[in-house]
């Protein structure tokens, strides 16, 4: 029970991990390497102010968090709209590698190679959350949250101007629209909802490393939108619940835990080129 | 009298190619004007200069006495220019609807903020713009086609569309790249009809056009444009009568 | 003399970041695509050679052999993955993260059949020093330069000297007008990837040879070198030469000051000023 509550958990943080993903790269169309970047921003600074000398509380940490991954997002996505997109693949990926070798080497900061442990469990409204039953739920709310928000989002004006600048930017300049500011928006609002997956997943998981937020990371990370599907509410929330469940379906074939993670990022990478070849819009998405 | 829109000194290379040559030329208010010439002329490169999608080496554009150059497309659509593309480029994936709802100005909750915070208000502002979106339709004859998707619709009716996309961003001069190039003859007809109407309406318009019938039937006054230079204007019956032209545009060279 | 040091170590590793600079630039030129798998042939190569010389085979066929199986490799991905996008008409976007997709692939079959963890060259003299004026130089480093400058000449040979490195160019500079004159690009990418795979493979095994094979090891590098690409201007074979011995010296020059795990740092802030002032690179032939 208690792994099926941690599964769901995990779950509903991934899926905020997705939507962020799915914004950036299926709405907007810009190629991210670094999501996982930001995602481990957000849960850094999340677990140093919930640990700090005045310790806050968990809904202020969050709130900082996620302004944080906010600006980051969109400092990190402003290149991408001045410079060609082939050139802003070297960017994500340098802000990526950049991000690992802060995690990893910024002791003092970050607890480095060793990771950040003893985050304490979140309060809400002063009261404390302990039970995995309660961390579970707080996942949920929050992926409840993100999900809606990304739903209102999408049905509204910006929601129908991000898809016409998606099919042709020119049209839209045409029209009268800035779309330059619609993509800083969406990218700043993929930085909110993975800001809030960071900040959920220190307090739940209470030990973050860097192995969580690197490159790996951010490779799964598409791997759930190329596989659920891009560009819909369905593909962000498919994607994270099935490539999570594969890890445990791994263990039951009995693989040597040196080779657990290299088996993993195997079957990522294969079915990222089987559905870019064979079916690009995913299980529920549209074509990207 | 400041005339309405003025280009002056228009020259532009791309690369080798000397695209725009001291190109200069007024347009007068509430007038149908078509821009003519060979291929290669430079005509959809007036259009870019115009509406900001191009910044030429030398010239100034001037509308209503104020100064367009420098500034970004979504500026000049907002000081009341718009323009469409020979190759559409409509939303193909929207419906007709949505593709005219797009340009419409000032609408709330074209940023996330709005949507999420007041998603009532968000979806009740939307019913107004909708029937502003309807009427565009209406105008240009496809309101029973709102909610089918662009795909769905013959090419007849997509360039009316386009047309539709420019009435809903309100300008008051219109740029029309070819909206008459490869319709049937009740189609060119329709469209024919739907540009004068938009000109009792007040509306001012600068057509890039082919062919000399739709030439002959709705333009006030012609510019013929050769080589990025703007070689001759008059009226209809003079520019089609001309020898010289006649010979530049069917005879001549690319 | 650390400084001396420093600036032969920069040349060594500028020299063999060079040439994956210059073949990679060769098939982002010609195919328009971002070969991120690139970083996987160019790990592909060191354990090619590693496996034959661990069975006893001379050092030169080994690296003959790496070179001739990368070659082999690149006609593959760009035949079958990339040829294949293309002709369903994949956006740019596909193309990229399938790329990715193949290096992840790559990375691990190679993690899983020799060894995630560092594998050291089997070959004794490569770490044998020579020593000149108290500056060390090893024998695998010595051979890196001569190697690589002798690629550098070789592909600039070939791109201004033979048919088909011209009919390479040729379709670089006009992929459309390529198309329609017999040109056959298609074929054409075949044989830019098999090249720029085969010449990648030099590198990809000298390096492991002074510094050790490790399977995750080939984005770095990668990355550096296209942003030396991208700064030496896309289209100059010089250029992106040049700048990855630059970009290396800075590197190493910059140790003197920070902690060699910031190194990246150094990179991507060249990089990022570059893109701020000016973006089309140094020596670009496009402007």
């Amino acid at each position: 029970m208690d792994f099926l509550l941690s599964y769901l958990s995990l779950a509903a943080i991934y899926v905020m991990l997705g939507l962020s993903t799915n914004l950036l790269v299926g709405i907007v169309g810009i190629f991210s390497v670094s999501q996982a970047a930001v995602f481990g921003v957000g849960a850094y600074i999340v677990g140093h102010f919930l640990m700090a000398a005045e310790p806050m509380s968990f809904l202020a940490a969050l709130a900082i968090g996620m302004l944080c991954c906010i600006t980051l997002n969109i400092l990190v996505t402003l290149p991408s709209l001045r410079v060609s997109g082939d050139y802003f693949v070297v960017t994500s990926f340098g802000i990526q590698l950049l991000a690992t070798a802060v995690f990893t080497n910024w002791t003092a900061g970050t607890g480095g190679a060793s990771g950040m442990p003893g985050i304490p469990p979140p309060d809400v409204f002063g009261y404390q959350l302990q039970s995995s039953w309660q961390l579970m739920a707080l996942c949920m709310a929050g992926m409840a949250l993100a999900c809606l928000c990304f739903w209102l989002v999408m049905r509204a004006p910006f929601g129908r101007l991000l898809r016409a600048i998606r099919e042709d930017e020119r049209a839209v300049a045409a029209a009268g629209k800035s779309v330059l500011r619609a993509k800083v928006s969406a990218a700043a609002l993929a930085g909110a909802f993975a800001g809030l997956a960071g900040g959920l997943y220190a307090t739940f998981l209470s030990f973050i490393d860097p192995s969580s937020f690197d490159l790996d990371a951010s490779i799964l990370l598409l791997t759930m939108v190329v596989v659920g599907g891009a560009r819909t509410l369905a593909g962000s929330i498919v994607g994270p619940f099935l490539l999570l469940a594969l890890p445990q379906i791994l263990t039951l074939l009995d693989i040597p835990t040196i080779f657990a993670a290299t088996a993993r990022q195997l079957i990522y990478g294969t079915l990222l080129i089987a559905f870019m070849l064979f079916r690009p819009q995913g299980l529920l998405g549209e074509r990207l | 009298m400041s005339t309405y829109l003025q280009a002056e000194g228009l020259d532009h290379h791309f690369g080798g190619l000397h695209a725009l040559r001291d190109c200069t030329f007024d347009i007068e208010q509430g007038r149908i004007t078509c821009l003519v010439g060979p291929n290669g002329a430079g005509k959809t490169t007036i259009f870019n200069a115009i509406t900001g999608f191009l910044r030429p080496d030398e010239g100034h554009v001037r509308f209503r006495g104020r100064s367009l150059d420098g500034l970004r497309p979504q500026a000049i659509v907002h000081a009341g220019i718009a323009r469409s593309f020979q190759n559409l480029r409509l939303f193909t994936e929207l419906t007709a609807l949505d593709n005219v709802m797009v340009a419409l100005p000032r609408q709330f909750a074209e940023e996330p903020l709005g949507a999420i915070f007041r998603p009532w208000h968000a979806a009740r502002s939307q019913r107004p713009r909708r029937e502003d979106a309807m009427q565009a339709l209406h105008h240009v004859g496809l309101a029973d086609r709102a909610r089918d998707t662009v795909r769905n619709l013959s090419y007849g009716e997509q360039k009316l569309l386009t047309v539709a996309r420019l009435l809903a961003t309100g300008a008051e001069l219109l740029l029309l790249d070819e909206p008459a190039s490869g319709l049937s003859a009740g189609a060119l007809d329709a469209v024919m009809a739907l540009l004068r109407r938009l000109q009792s309406e007040g509306k001012t318009l600068l057509v890039v056009e082919h062919n000399t019938r739709v030439v002959q039937q709705i333009a006030d006054e012609v510019l013929f444009l050769h080589q990025g230079h703007l070689m001759a204007r008059g009226s209809p019956a003079q520019i089609i009568a001309d020898p010289a032209l006649a010979e530049i545009y069917f005879g001549g060279a690319l | 003399m650390i400084l001396l040091q420093l600036l032969i170590n920069g040349l060594v590793t500028g020299c063999a970041l060079g040439v994956v600079a210059i073949s990679f630039a060769l098939v982002y030129s010609t195919t328009k695509i971002f070969h991120v798998a690139h970083a996987g042939v160019y790990t592909l190569a060191g354990y090619i050679a590693w496996l034959l010389v661990s069975h006893a085979v001379p050092e030169v066929v080994a690296l003959a052999a790496a070179v001739l199986v990368c070659a082999g490799a690149g006609a593959v991905i760009q035949h079958q993955l990339y040829a294949r996008l293309e002709r369903r008409g994949a956006p740019h976007l596909v193309v990229l993260i399938a790329s990715l997709g193949l290096l992840a692939v790559m990375q691990n079959i190679i993690a899983a059949v020799f060894s995630p963890n560092i594998l050291q060259f089997p070959v004794l003299w490569a770490n044998r020093t020579l020593a000149l004026d108290g500056v060390a130089l090893t024998y695998a480093q010595l051979l890196t330069v001569l190697i690589c400058l002798a690629a550098y000449g070789g592909v600039m040979w070939f791109a201004h000297y033979t048919t088909l490195g011209k009919r390479i160019r040729a379709v670089a500079s006009n992929p459309f007008l390529a198309q329609i004159t017999r040109l056959q690009p298609n074929t054409v990418y075949v044989y830019v990837v098999a090249i720029a795979s085969a010449i990648v493979a030099l590198p990809g095994v000298l390096v492991p040879l002074d510094l050790g094979l490790q399977p995750y090891g080939g984005i770095t590098p990668l990355l550096t070198a296209t942003i030396a690409m991208i700064a030496g201007g896309v289209g100059s074979i010089s250029g992106a030469f040049v700048l990855s011995i630059a970009i290396a010296e800075l590197q190493n020059l910059s140790l003197l000051a920070i902690p060699g795990e910031w190194s990246i740092g150094i990179t991507f802030f060249i990089f990022v000023i570059f893109m701020l002032f000016r973006p089309t690179g140094l020596f670009s032939a496009a402007r």
